[in-house]
């Protein structure tokens, strides 16, 4: 078990790693302020990373040294934005439209059809799906290409809803601008890149009508206050955001998540996630390669 | 166009000569339930030798980065040396049971019912590791021998089980209850008659008839839900028959859980997600595998 030296070392000189690398005291004192402030750990084997994002943005502040950074982010006027155009370079993530095909066939030959099927006993329903950690936007759109694809079929008559939330105003300006490169659009097929999206020079730009039914904000998942209306779920999305989160922020999270779902709803992880030790009330489901965890009808008390 | 039991246990009898079921299987069978210890190095030594194709499969098997071999064997006698007759007994066992399967091809191809039954046996392992239960090895042949009623089914009765698989992916349901319908019975009953036939240790037979109806499992209950579970996760992983069955399954809802639950105390730190994800890692060997196994046969 490491002790909380090892996590929160001494702030007196650089500090050895576990793999024999030393790093600025500073740097951990730059980690705790993250955790602090947005509940975003950086373990120790993301440490060079985080290294590296702070350069990057000493370079653009003119501080010298990471003790010199660490001034500018407790004491300059700037610090608030700083502070979060740090947490920008650290959330960014590289994603690619249709990305994870099992889960996407799970949502489309199970949960779609099923969550639409309790929808049509009511009239003018809603099908509300929630995209958290959206980053630049690849899989908000991907859901909604799902849902316009299937609006004449399973979904007619339903009133479709994208929500997308990230920490990151860049990612999250990238995501309402809607312009993909090569990599993030190489798995949309020809007829797909055709219906909702138009050439722009080397890049595709998604179309108004996918646009449309998606919506961006900038939600921190540990704000209690924003995460308590994002009501009325159907499914939510959170794929490779929890990493970021410690125990305890995470069980927070989830339990947001359980609140916000619909009874009936699933929740979908990324590839390597589970929620073992961190919620009990979902239940686990397996699809042909893919898993998702489930909301029943009535939230189970206690066991 | 359901199979009488007479007729079922006729073809049975029958299935003992047919000459694709190696010589050495059934006596390899016979003893699961002693000791490898006690069991005759040279007489198993002697009967893998015989068979040009099966010691080159063996060979193969013994060879696989599964079995975590530093250097080379070259000889089944080496083979016997290098990995103790625990491990030779179950690499023999694995490619006697594949040479069982007939070569004809329908919805369900022997491939990917060998893929299955290699994956549960190696997967059943790992899962009966990681809850703890005191016979890793047993789970293993446990894993590889539970659809031992589908072999014969595709050797006895192709035309009925072709019907019946079709009907498993026209409805979407799993191929037990597609047999039921189209056949009256299942591959497990058919399974547990070969099984009884060729003298099977009794936690086997247990595994091969109740895989389906764990809640009817007694003395080996665990073992059963063990494998009964490793099962689902390797159908539900693109381990399974090589055709879509079920699309959503609720594991929770599984009875085996309970046996597991009262029989092993580990249970409380099994994390299902994360050995969900596992399996995929045995997906790549389990392929190179069977189809070199298959080259070799």
């Amino acid at each position: 078990m490491p002790s909380t030296d090892t996590m929160f070392p001494t702030r007196s000189s650089r500090v050895q790693s576990p793999s024999g690398v030393g790093f600025n005291s500073y740097l951990y004192q730059i980690r705790d302020l993250i955790y602090q402030i947005a509940g975003i750990l950086q373990p120790d084997h993301r440490l060079e990373f985080l290294e590296k994002r702070c350069q990057k943005r000493m370079a653009v502040v003119g501080a010298g040294s990471l003790r010199d950074y660490y001034d500018f982010l407790t004491r300059s006027m700037n610090r608030t934005s700083e502070l979060t155009e740090l947490l920008n370079e650290i959330t960014i993530g590289e994603t690619f439209f249709f990305r994870n095909l099992p889960q996407i066939e799970a949502l489309r030959k199970v949960v779609l059809p099923a969550v639409a099927e309790n929808k049509r006993r009511f009239p003018f329903s809603r099908l509300r799906v929630w995209s958290a950690g959206c980053s630049t936007g690849e899989e908000a759109y991907t859901l909604a290409i799902l849902f316009l694809e299937e609006s004449e079929g399973m979904l007619k008559n339903l009133k479709l809803e994208v929500l997308a939330t990230d920490l990151n105003d860049r990612s999250l300006e990238k995501a309402r601008a809607g312009v993909y490169g090569d990599y993030a659009t190489r798995n949309l097929s020809a007829y797909l890149q055709e219906k909702y999206f138009t050439p722009a020079g080397n890049l595709l730009a998604v179309k108004d009508t996918l646009k449309s039914i998606v919506q961006f904000s900038r939600v921190n998942l540990l704000d209690d206050s924003k995460m308590i209306f994002m009501k009325n779920m159907d499914v939510i999305f959170c794929c490779n955001v929890m990493i970021y989160f410690d125990g305890v922020a995470r069980k927070k999270v989830v339990q947001h998540y359980y609140n916000n779902l619909l009874p009936k709803s699933y929740l979908f992880l990324g590839h390597s996630e589970s929620l073992f030790g961190i919620n009990d009330q979902f239940r686990l489901v397996h699809f042909p390669g893919a898993t998702a965890y489930y909301k029943s009808e009535q939230a189970r008390g206690g066991l | 166009m359901a199979i009488l039991l007479a007729d079922i246990s006729r073809k049975i009898s029958d299935l003992d000569n047919i000459p694709t079921v190696p010589a050495l299987l059934v006596p390899l069978l016979r003893r699961l339930g002693e000791p490898a210890e006690k069991v005759s190095v040279a007489e198993i030594v002697t009967l893998i030798s015989y068979d040009k194709s099966l010691t080159a499969q063996c060979l193969h098997m013994a060879n696989s980065p599964l079995l975590g071999m530093r250097n080379r064997v070259e000889t089944v006698q080496g083979a016997v040396m290098a990995l103790g007759m625990t491990k030779v007994r179950e690499v023999a066992t694995t490619c006697c049971l594949l040479r069982a399967l007939p070569a004809r091809r329908g919805s369900l191809q022997p491939n990917d019912l060998w893929k299955h039954s290699l994956a549960c046996a190696m997967v059943s392992r790992e899962f009966a590791r990681k809850v703890g239960f005191a016979d890793p090895e047993q789970a293993y042949l446990a894993g590889l021998l539970h659809d031992l009623g589908l072999i014969v089914e595709l050797t006895t009765f192709p035309k009925e089980f072709e019907a019946a698989t079709h009907v498993a992916i026209a409805k979407r349901c799993p191929i037990h209850e597609a047999e039921r319908l189209v056949l009256g019975v299942n591959h497990c009953v058919i399974g547990e008659m070969l099984a009884e036939r060729w003298h099977l240790p009794s936690e086997m037979k247990e595994v091969i008839r109740h895989h389906h109806d764990v809640d009817h499992a007694s003395t080996a209950a665990v073992l059963v839900s063990i494998v009964s579970l490793t099962d689902i996760l390797c159908r539900m992983r693109g381990l399974g028959y090589g055709f879509e069955e079920v699309r959503q399954v609720d594991l929770s809802s599984e009875y085996a859980w309970k046996h597991i639950g009262e029989g092993l105390p580990k249970m409380r730190d099994f994390d299902l997600a994360r050995f969900t994800l596992e399996i995929d890692a045995y997906i790549e060997e389990v392929e190179r595998l069977v189809t070199t196994l298959f080259d070799l046969a």
